[in-house]
């Protein structure tokens, strides 16, 4: 009987958050996402009072990742996620698979924070993705909207020299 | 000098966005690309901690230069004249002369020069984001997360600039004091465009 308890123990450890998770459901709650710049509404989400849980189809949406047999990818990085088993950051409950944006984010090193009472997730940078301005001062891409409305580009003005200049009104 | 190949991209950090930026560029007619940032995303993404400031990027998309608050006494949109009466030229420089500009800096310098962040400093950014957020949707919740965010992140002057503009009004009483209590310290990086200065 100990032994189990043990065993019991361990097992939950190392799967982390997955033993808090037993009290967590699939929810048609829907919570709000702000990334980058984007406000995102996200309709499904497992009901967990500490991690953002969003089904496969909406991670492109949420964060720019693609769930892929590899695991979690945004354009070369990849952060690999067993997907056969359940684990910190992906979930299978009644046939339904969960993954885990938070648990990304930490793993990650991306800081993040939440207002609970209106289910408004705020994620800010991933460090691993800045380095080609930190380290070789390549200009950070970006799309903003003019005064139409329209999205501009950086990256369309390659090929000119940019002036590239912040002001505010305040 | 829009022949040259040069763009002037002018970003405005205003959370009320067109409202706010609007009759600015109004009053400029601008024959530069005009752009809003409603969550001051180029701030964040260029470490910038007021404005205006400014990156100089060439025709690879590489930084060569950064300047924070270069133009603090002259911001003439109108001109497109960004900048006290010595950046200009320094700007024109680089347009005609390119890699061969003397402002012109090494990949090393310009990395050298970007701001670095702590953990709390890279915190203070999605609560400011909240603060944006809930902003037009209760005021005292936005003014919670941007105070967060302002302790989180003490010497970014747009988070606090940003907040104090919406609630108090432009250079209201907490800006003139937070600005008085740095007494002859220039809360920019001093110009730098020297004759002297290193490649």
């Amino acid at each position: 009987m100990q032994r189990r308890t043990q065993m019991f123990v361990i097992a939950a450890l190392s799967l982390g958050t997955v033993a808090s998770m037993a009290a967590s459901r699939a929810s048609a709650e829907p919570v709000t996402v702000l990334y980058d710049d984007q406000v995102i509404e996200v309709e499904r989400t497992l009901t967990d009072p500490n991690d953002l849980w969003v089904v496969p189809a909406d991670l492109p949406r949420v964060n720019g990742f693609e769930l892929k047999p590899e695991g979690a990818c945004l354009e070369e990085l990849c952060v690999p996620v067993l997907q056969d088993r359940d684990s910190d950051m992906f979930v299978t409950r009644a046939g339904q698979a969960w993954f885990n944006v938070t648990a990304l984010a930490r793993r990650l090193e991306q800081a993040y924070t939440a207002d609970h009472d209106h289910r408004v997730w705020s994620f800010g940078e991933i460090p691993v993705t800045r380095t080609r301005f930190l380290r070789s001062a390549m200009a950070p891409d970006f799309a903003l909207p003019n005064r139409d409305g329209e999205f501009v580009r950086l990256s369309d003005f390659r090929g000119k020299k940019v002036l590239l200049v912040t002001w505010a009104s305040w | 000098m829009k022949d040259q190949n040069f763009e002037i991209i002018a970003v405005a950090e205003d959370t009320l966005g067109e409202a706010a930026a609007g009759e600015w560029y109004d009053a400029a007619n601008p024959t530069y690309t005009a752009l809003i940032d409603t969550t001051h995303r180029v701030s964040s993404l260029y470490n910038f901690v007021n404005v205006p400031s400014a990156a100089w990027i060439d025709e690879e998309g590489r930084v060569v230069r950064l300047n924070e608050g270069t133009y603090s006494q002259v911001i003439s949109l109108g001109q497109a004249s960004f900048g006290t009466d010595e950046y200009r030229p320094a700007v024109v420089d680089w347009v005609t002369n390119g890699a061969d500009s003397p402002y012109v800096w090494s990949q090393e310098q310009v990395v050298g020069k970007i701001r670095r962040r702590t953990s709390d400093e890279a915190l203070a950014e999605p609560n400011f984001k909240l603060g944006v957020y809930f902003y037009e949707r209760d005021e005292a919740l936005a003014r919670t997360y941007w105070e967060r965010a302002q302790a989180l992140s003490p010497d970014s002057w747009n988070f606090h600039r940003q907040d104090w503009n919406l609630t108090e009004g432009l250079g209201g009483p907490q800006y003139r004091a937070k600005r008085g209590a740095l007494g002859d310290k220039d809360y920019y990086a001093p110009l730098e465009l020297g004759a002297a200065e290193p490649r």
